[in-house]
């Protein structure tokens, strides 16, 4: 073709976008099929990647970009039910694929069971990873319902997480599969339960008709919608009454805590000396008599101070502890007992004690704990017959050494 | 543009010669994202379903779709038949990038650090190159060399792969124990048949090396009709004489004038340690 690539230049009156010809820059208008729903692209470059069509032309974020090349996993997609990074799949080529994405998982606006698992142990802080993360480990549990840990690790391996060391995404990920597991376990005791109430239902209609109540008793099972973890963990804070009210107190509380309402988020102290230098109707903190920090709302004994390990509190603390600026500490029973040393054996306890460093075990045990292997074989924490992971030794290396 | 046959794909191909193929775009997109590459056009090759699977054909060997992804050469049905091309596919890259990521698409890149490579040329593989009209055979390691390139227009269709029905092996070694590129890997396969050891290193150069005389030696070494035992020694002198063939003496070396010190560089030491423990490893596991 011989178009001058001046006259096919982009119309662009401000010239403000970068003038490239469509010759440079082909364009396609496709629809996306996006958890469900289809979503029209018009006129973008055939370049872009899906990342990039479902953040800046369809407005789900929820897919993060965090290096474009592959190698995070932030970007994380399912694309024909496969995991795939979204960073490197064409759009264009997308066209008539099933996309789902994060915010699929979340129907509703109520978290999945894997996003709560995810928050509740710990896998998530600054949250980059999370999306990715959460997607990984959908996918993993859809293909294999009772992973374990190397299996999860493997799934896992593409997901890079700067803040959290993985951990907590491998409880989530035990977590989820225990639940599931249990919820699959009653539906089936229910479904065989309902199966076998119909059976005598039917067998005692046959014989003699009775009325037959509609069984109201196996009901479909009440759906709570989710809550995230750490709405939990905020809202449980009581909104602190003083019990005396004095009047700048009451002030206080009437400038500062209105902004959250009633059973929002208390932090429970304000430091008023900053307040009151940017607030000059604030008060200072007041005498110690006087604190705005009034402990008598607490239960009886909400907190007992760990002894250090070993000690041996006979009955109570001495008297000086028992009152201290509200808190009750009488204690009249001992509380902990120290930790026997090693070797003894443990009266009620179902071991007898771990023995003595050295002490030879009295018979081998029978079989190898990962099951397959035969006795003698060193375990390579893969299964038996496996290829192992790279790194691995395994011993006919050293046949070689 | 979303071809459904190989038909379609090669007549989409002649009839716009600037347009990409583009298999799993794992090495592709990587390229357009960086600013590297700019495609004219787009020819998925994602819908030729008879490019993902694999067929036999007589004389013992198995033709293996271009668009086999990593994820399926990894799978069970297919490590029984190429141990080592399924060793090779499970450690190319994250889940992410395995499930798209193709055996056609890891031999037209080349990279040098391809996993599939030292595989293919230890198989020693040939390609089908199709294009409207016409398809050529060409060794693996042709292509790969550049001594007969894939030219415009053309599509890598199938790659047959002898089935030699005997241990194989396929060694990485990378530089952390997530998914990584080699820094060197060693893949190696027994030709009972014709008592022959073949062995190819990769990622210690732009292709994969042959130590042709080092594999000539232990093939000797090989009690071929008892139990295929082989003395230690002559494993680890193997790992030695592989590892001695195919890191150069100024392996790492910045330029000319370091090229003339006296002995090895420090470099070349390094890996040329990575690849004889590599090499023995293998050995020791084809022979146990
Ligand atoms: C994070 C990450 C990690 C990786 N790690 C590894 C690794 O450890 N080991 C490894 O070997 N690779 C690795 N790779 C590279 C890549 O995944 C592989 O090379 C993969 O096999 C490429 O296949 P593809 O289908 O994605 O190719 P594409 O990106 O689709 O294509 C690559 C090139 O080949 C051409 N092409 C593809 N198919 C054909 C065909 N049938 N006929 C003609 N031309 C064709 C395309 O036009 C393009 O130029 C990694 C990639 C990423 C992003
Ligand atoms: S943004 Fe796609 S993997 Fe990092
Ligand atoms: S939580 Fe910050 S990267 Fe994972």
């Amino acid at each position: 073709m011989t178009t001058d690539p001046i006259e096919t230049l982009d119309a662009d009156p401000l010239g403000l976008a970068p003038q490239v010809s469509r010759e440079l820059r082909p364009c396609a208008s496709y629809t996306l099929r996006v958890n469900g729903f289809e979503r029209p692209v018009t006129d973008a470059w055939i370049g872009e990647s899906l990342l990039y069509v479902l953040r800046e032309r369809l407005g789900l974020a929820g897919a993060k970009d965090g290096c474009e090349q592959g190698e995070c996993g932030a970007c994380s997609v399912q694309v024909d039910g496969q995991l795939v990074a979204g960073c490197l799949v064409p759009a264009a080529l997308a066209a008539d694929s099933e996309i789902n994405t994060v915010e699929g998982l979340s129907a509703g606006g109520a978290a999945s069971d894997v996003q709560q698992a995810l928050a509740a142990s710990g896998a998530v802080q600054c949250g980059y990873c999370t999306p990715g993360m959460a997607m990984a480990v959908h996918d993993l549990l859809q293909r294999n319902h009772r992973p374990t840990e190397v299996e999860a690790r493997q799934a896992l391996c593409g997901n890079l997480c700067r803040c959290t060391g993985y951990r907590g995404v491998l409880a989530a990920v035990q977590t989820v599969a225990d639940a599931r597991a249990l919820e699959a376990e009653e539906a089936e005791r229910a479904a065989a339960a309902a199966a076998e109430e119909a059976a005598a239902e039917a067998s005692a209609e046959a014989g003699a008709p009775v009325a037959a109540e509609p069984s109201a008793v196996e009901t479909e099972p009440v759906i709570e919608p989710p809550v995230y973890a750490d709405a939990e963990a905020w809202i449980e804070h009581v909104p602190q009454q003083p019990s005396a009210p004095e009047q700048d107190q009451v002030q206080v509380q009437a400038t500062v805590e209105q902004p959250y309402g009633d059973g929002g988020y208390d932090t429970g102290v304000y430091d008023t000396s900053a307040l009151t230098a940017m607030q000059p109707g604030i008060p200072a903190q007041v005498a110690d008599d006087q604190v705005y920090y009034q402990p008598q709302g607490y239960p009886e004994q909400p907190y007992q101070a760990t002894p250090a390990h070993g000690t041996y509190v006979p009955a109570g603390y001495p008297d000086g502890h028992q009152q201290q600026n509200g808190y009750d500490t009488g204690y009249d029973a001992p509380v902990y007992e120290p930790t026997p040393a090693h070797g003894t054996p443990l009266p009620g306890a179902l071991h007898d004690g771990t023995p003595p460093h050295g002490t030879p075990y009295p018979d081998p045990h029978g079989a190898p704990a990962d099951g397959g292997a035969p006795a003698g074989v060193p375990t390579t924490g893969v299964p038996h017959g496996a290829t192992p992971a790279h790194g691995i030794r395994l011993p006919e290396d050293d046949h070689a050494s | 543009m979303l071809p459904a046959s190989l038909d379609e794909a090669v007549d989409a191909l002649a009839a716009a010669p600037a347009a990409v193929p583009v298999a799993g775009a794992t090495d592709l997109m990587e390229a357009v994202n960086a600013g590297r590459l700019r495609p004219a056009a787009l020819v998925g090759l994602g819908r030729i379903t008879e490019l993902r699977g694999w067929r036999y054909e007589d004389g013992g060997t198995a033709v293996l779709g271009a668009g086999l992804t990593h994820a399926r050469m990894d799978r069970p049905d297919f490590a029984a038949l190429i141990p080592a091309l399924a060793d090779a596919a499970r450690t190319a890259g994250p889940p992410q990038v395995r499930n798209v990521g193709t055996l056609g698409g890891n031999i037209v890149t080349a990279a040098p650090a391809g996993d599939t490579l030292p595989v293919l040329a230890a198989l020693e593989a040939t390609v089908t190159l199709a294009r409207a009209g016409a398809s050529r055979e060409v060794p693996v390691s042709h292509l790969l060399t550049g001594l007969d390139p894939v030219r415009p227009g053309e599509l890598l269709t199938w790659v047959r792969v002898p089935l030699l029905h005997a241990p194989q092996v396929f060694l990485k070694a990378t530089g952390r124990s997530g998914p990584a590129r080699a820094t060197a890997s060693v893949a190696l396969v027994l030709d009972p048949a014709r008592r022959a050891v073949r062995c190819a290193v990769g990622a210690v150069a732009p292709v994969p090396l042959r130590p042709l005389e080092a594999e000539a030696w232990v093939a000797g070494c090989i009690d071929w009709d008892g139990s295929r035992e082989i003395d230690p020694a002559a494993g680890a002198a193997f790992g030695e004489y592989v590892a001695a063939a195919c890191v150069p003496d100024n392996y790492g070396a910045e330029g000319a004038w370091e090229a003339v010190t006296e002995g090895p560089t420090a470099a070349a030491v390094r890996l040329r340690r990575t690849v004889s423990v590599l090499a023995r490893r293998a050995l020791g596991r084809a022979l146990k």
